[in-house]
């Protein structure tokens, strides 16, 4: 029975050193952090703003069938108010939905002791660990103290706090050792491999807290893949864009997400990354002016996807011709006069120093261009045909 | 012997003593304890006035033993004028809830008494036999 303990000790003692040694090599090989503390600048109302106007809102995504037990959808017959007061609502919900992680410091462990007894020493061949299990407490508020074999009683250190925690008040999902996905360096590298970026964000979530340098060390990992894949278009519309985008222009790499956004003619999005990381390296460039235009000239996200979700409770013939025209192009006069404000600004930044590649973005720029103005001809000719006014 | 809820479904008289004592929840040879609130005359595996605590008298993995309390309950039986079993006061002496018991001193000055001895020993051994 002894000897049994000593050797599970034993393995206890070597597991706790080869988890230690891992963290230590992933420290190293994650070789882009945060300097300083990000959260006052993430938490910013402005940042905020853009942030969640960059994840733009597409329901279908959000609500797009999840691999969880309970899929099933309920039929229900509503009048025409009821319908569009559970629309708002589904707003509300999606809205939720998309709530980021908050980006945050990595949290040291400081050492804090309560009481040293010299007298004590030995009073016991382990040490104790004290949870308060007091109803009510918040997962961060409770306190768990450890007595240790020479008497020393101090709160317990960040890792087994949070393992007390999972233990007496279990969070669905999260678990009591490290996912092998997490601690094995090859399986990480298959998921990153096989694109399963939001699956990897959505489990690091879960299995560990902000602060947490883990959550630090495996979100870079992820984005930087991501930025090598340029997969952007998986992560848009989910929880994980916002702090992707600010992760990029925190260390100056917003150029691939860039040219991808005006790849796929998302420019109020591009200003809004550009305006991000100027707002992020305090550069003296006057973005403000060109946002509050934008803002004026398009709905948000949330007002957009409402937009669409009632237009679907008119019938074709109600809709005028100016509307099917709009549908058949895909954008409508605003978008066109905020396309040519986005385009200016854009293109300053492609001018400036902090563009670094620019041949690449000035390219995408100009096929866009291109192909607004076919758009614009066409809107135009289409307009005078059926005789609509012009505004 | 079945399991009550923590809550309690022990019934009680308002003015009989209470004790806060364990009650041996484990199987052979693998003791587990809960703290619970009960009336002094009672037996350990009757219904319980409250479930306040367990404890895990054998380490685990890393070496630890582990003890939940749920310290608002505790403090308002003490209030009330629970008694405490010897055990469950050495407990609450070394999570620093209460001034640690005086038994706790004993077994730690017993415990370095007899480890000074075997050192001892090992010292005195090893001369003997070159």
């Amino acid at each position: 029975m002894l000897i049994l303990r000593q050797l599970r000790k034993l393995n206890a003692a070597q597991r706790l050193q080869l988890g230690v040694d891992q963290t230590r090599r992933s420290l190293s090989d994650a070789s882009l952090q945060y300097d300083k503390d990000p959260q006052p600048l993430f938490t910013d109302a402005e940042t905020q703003r853009l942030l969640q106007s960059m994840t733009q809102l597409q329901l279908e995504k959000v609500f797009r069938k999840r691999t969880v037990e309970d899929n099933s959808t309920e039929t229900k017959f509503m009048t025409t108010e009821q319908l569009e007061k559970e629309f708002v609502l589904t707003i509300e919900k999606a809205k939720k939905l998309l709530q980021m992680p908050p980006v945050v410091q990595i949290k040291k462990d400081t050492e804090r002791i309560i009481s040293k007894d010299p007298a004590l020493k030995d009073f016991a061949d382990s040490k104790y660990v004290f949870t308060d299990i007091t109803f009510g407490l918040r997962p961060s508020d409770r306190k768990v103290v450890v007595r240790d074999v020479d008497g020393t009683l101090a709160y317990a250190p960040l890792e087994t706090q949070k393992r007390m925690n999972q233990l007496y008040f279990p969070l669905v999902g999260r678990r009591s050792y490290t996912p092998r996905m997490f601690s094995e360096e090859q399986l990480l590298q298959r998921c990153l491999d096989d694109h399963k970026y939001e699956f990897i964000l959505d489990r690091l979530t879960v299995q560990y807290e902000p602060y947490e340098a883990e959550f630090h060390n495996i979100s870079a990992k992820v984005f930087t893949h991501l930025n090598e894949s340029k997969q952007f278009d998986l992560l848009r519309s989910t929880r994980h864009f916002g702090p992707m985008a600010f992760f990029y222009a925190w260390h100056r790499c917003i150029d691939d997400l860039l040219y991808d956004m005006i790849r796929r003619d998302y420019l109020s999005n591009a200003v809004q990354l550009i305006a991000l990381s100027y707002k992020i390296h305090n550069v003296p460039v006057e973005y403000g002016q060109t946002l509050s235009q934008l803002e004026a000239l398009q709905p948000t996200p949330a007002e957009r996807a409402l937009e669409e979700l009632l237009s679907c409770l008119k019938k074709p013939s109600e809709k005028g011709i100016e509307q099917e025209i709009q549908t058949a192009i895909g954008k409508t006069e605003q978008d066109f006069a905020a396309d040519e404000i986005s385009l200016k600004f854009i293109e300053q930044y492609i001018g400036s120093e902090h563009a670094l590649k620019k041949v690449q973005l000035e390219l995408a720029v100009q096929t866009l261009k291109e192909v607004n103005l076919e758009k614009l001809q066409l809107f135009k000719g289409l307009k005078k045909a059926h005789g609509v006014q012009a505004s | 012997m079945s399991l009550s809820p923590a809550s309690g479904i022990g019934r009680f008289y308002k003015h009989s003593a209470k004790i806060i004592r364990f009650a041996r929840h484990g199987c052979t040879n693998r003791p587990f304890f809960h703290i619970v609130v009960m009336e002094r005359r009672k037996n350990q595996h009757q219904p319980v006035i409250e479930q306040v605590g367990s404890y895990d008298p054998l380490p685990n993995v890393t070496n630890e033993r582990l003890v939940a309390l749920n310290t608002e309950r505790i403090r308002y039986w003490l209030g009330k004028g629970a008694h405490m079993s010897d055990p469950v006061a050495e407990l609450l002496g070394i999570a620093g809830l209460l001034p640690v018991h005086p038994h706790t001193y004993m077994t730690a000055w017993r415990n370095r008494k007899a480890a000074a001895e075997a050192a001892a020993a090992e010292a005195v051994k090893p001369a003997e036999t070159a």
